[in-house]
């Protein structure tokens, strides 16, 4: 059992959206849909001033606030952290969408249902399948792996760099940032 | 806004239902032999209802394509949505026996009248605690919003079974005025739930603080100032205080007033559902 999560600098980001296309295309999305989105920040006064690009995505969170409120279960949490939705169950009601503190859900348009990243789960390999966002990524701003386990990559990524989740403890998430 | 005005009609039809219900049964409790009037109160119920969770199954779309889902519903007791399903599985059956009773003549029991009060209370309140427990819209976030909405389920209610007693015969219809006392007491009360809802939502961050600003100044200030607090709750209320002293006044004119009277409570019990559903801003983080 592993407990998976992601750390994002956005430091390095330079806001290609190649990450975002890559899901897109992974996850058959429309072009207007997305699992990742893009806040753009500027900060200080002219002339010292600065740009950030923060992409977003589902944080995965520990006692989700989307699945506390799914009222089909069709939101749900694996064992191994991964917040997904089980299309099968999910009636589109929204629910989960007022209560996610992120904005990451969306309704897929033609089916109705809502979904949002899911870290590459793969149903038969039972467990997330090389996230599609990270392996693209051409600033190795993203890092993806068991927070679990203090040797894996993220894991010291994390502790080296400080990363922190982006909005304190509003909720306990499994994404991380480091922010300049 | 991720919900709409369908979710916002159904507020509605769900707390006048309820409201409904409650004050026609607060009716015949207080007049047992008057029973013209109240059939209508007991059907419309039901049928109120009924409205609304149509509403809501068309708002969820992957659901209304496929109906079997609906039936999921009931799966997580944690969940203000299916605490809402077990409720409305208990008040339907309830409305449903009490209008048929109603309508073939055959007296509704005390206790059956009593089980279907609590399930309207509880169907007025949890309203309110559907969106209560959104984290994501600062607005809808706070334990105001079910007093609120049982609040004005209450008016909602007692304004339909008054219109309704125009249907009966005029000494019927002066028996609701019974029920304005309790008008009186419950628009003071709501607007006063109206000012703590939003001086709670503007120390909520910016989202909060953004909704509150598009009701009192922006997209919805006239909704809200001239639909809802003018014609939805100040002016019912200064027509019920105002025709207190004519109790017993008899000329269609007079009639006339005091109905256009509780068709305004009704404008101003949709408008508060609208003007929240609509303002409900999700939390801004940068
Ligand atoms: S970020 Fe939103 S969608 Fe993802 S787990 Fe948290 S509440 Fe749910
Ligand atoms: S839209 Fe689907 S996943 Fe979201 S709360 Fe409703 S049933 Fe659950």
């Amino acid at each position: 059992m592993a407990r998976y999560g992601m750390l994002i600098d956005t430091r390095r980001c330079v806001g290609c959206f190649a990450c975002r296309l890559a899901c897109q295309m992974k996850n058959t999305l429309g072009p207007k849909e997305g699992f990742v989105h893009f806040e753009h920040l500027e900060t200080g006064a002219f002339p010292h001033v600065d740009a950030e690009v923060i992409p977003m995505q589902c944080m995965h969170c520990e006692d989700a606030p989307c699945q506390h409120v799914c009222p089909t279960g069709a939101t749900h949490t694996t064992e191994d952290g991964v917040v997904l939705v089980e299309e099968s169950k999910c009636i589109g009601c929204k629910y989960c969408m007022v209560a996610c503190p992120y904005s990451v859900r969306m309704i897929e348009e033609k089916s109705g249902v809502v979904e949002k990243c899911r870290f590459c789960w793969d149903d038969e390999l039972g467990g997330p399948n090389n996230p599609s966002c990270v392996a693209t990524c051409i600033a190795d701003a993203r890092i993806f792996g068991d927070l679990d386990d203090p040797e894996s990559d993220v894991s010291k990524a994390i502790a080296e760099l400080g990363a922190q989740p982006i909005a304190g403890d509003l909720t306990k998430t499994k994404i991380f940032y480091v922010r300049g | 806004m991720v919900w709409g005005p369908l979710i916002a009609v159904y507020l509605f039809l769900a707390g006048a239902a309820a409201g409904a219900y409650l004050a026609e049964s607060f009716i015949s409790f207080k007049y047992p032999t008057d029973k013209k009037t109240r059939r209508w109160g007991r059907i419309i119920v039901p049928v109120l209802l009924g409205v609304g969770l149509l509403m809501l199954m068309i708002d969820a779309e992957a659901g209304f394509k496929n109906p079997l889902r609906f039936f999921g519903l009931v799966n997580n007791p944690a969940s203000v949505m299916t605490i809402g399903v077990y409720i409305i599985c208990m008040f339907m059956p309830i409305s449903l026996v009490v209008a048929v009773l109603e309508l073939f003549h055959k007296n509704v029991p005390r206790w059956l009248d009593i089980i279907g009060d609590i399930g309207a209370v509880c169907l007025a309140g949890y309203t309110g605690f559907l969106l209560g427990d959104s984290l994501g819209v600062p607005l809808w976030h706070n334990s105001i919003l079910p007093a609120l909405f049982l609040v004005s389920a209450l008016t909602s209610g007692i304004a339909i079974v008054s219109l309704l007693g125009f249907l009966g015969d005029e000494s019927e219809f002066e028996k609701m005025r019974a029920l304005r006392p309790i008008h009186i007491v419950a628009t003071i009360l709501e607007l006063i739930l109206i000012a703590l809802m939003l001086f709670i939502a503007v120390g909520k961050g910016a989202a909060g603080a953004a909704s509150v600003e598009m009701i009192l100044s922006g997209q919805y200030a006239v909704l809200f100032w001239l639909g809802l607090i003018g014609i939805g709750l100040v002016l019912p209320l200064a027509l019920d205080v105002f025709t207190a002293g004519t109790a017993n006044d008899h000329k269609a004119g007079a009639l006339a007033v005091e109905a256009s009277g509780h068709a305004c409570v009704l404008v101003g019990g949709f408008l508060l559902r609208f003007i929240v559903v609509m303002a409900g801003v999700t939390m801004i983080l940068f």
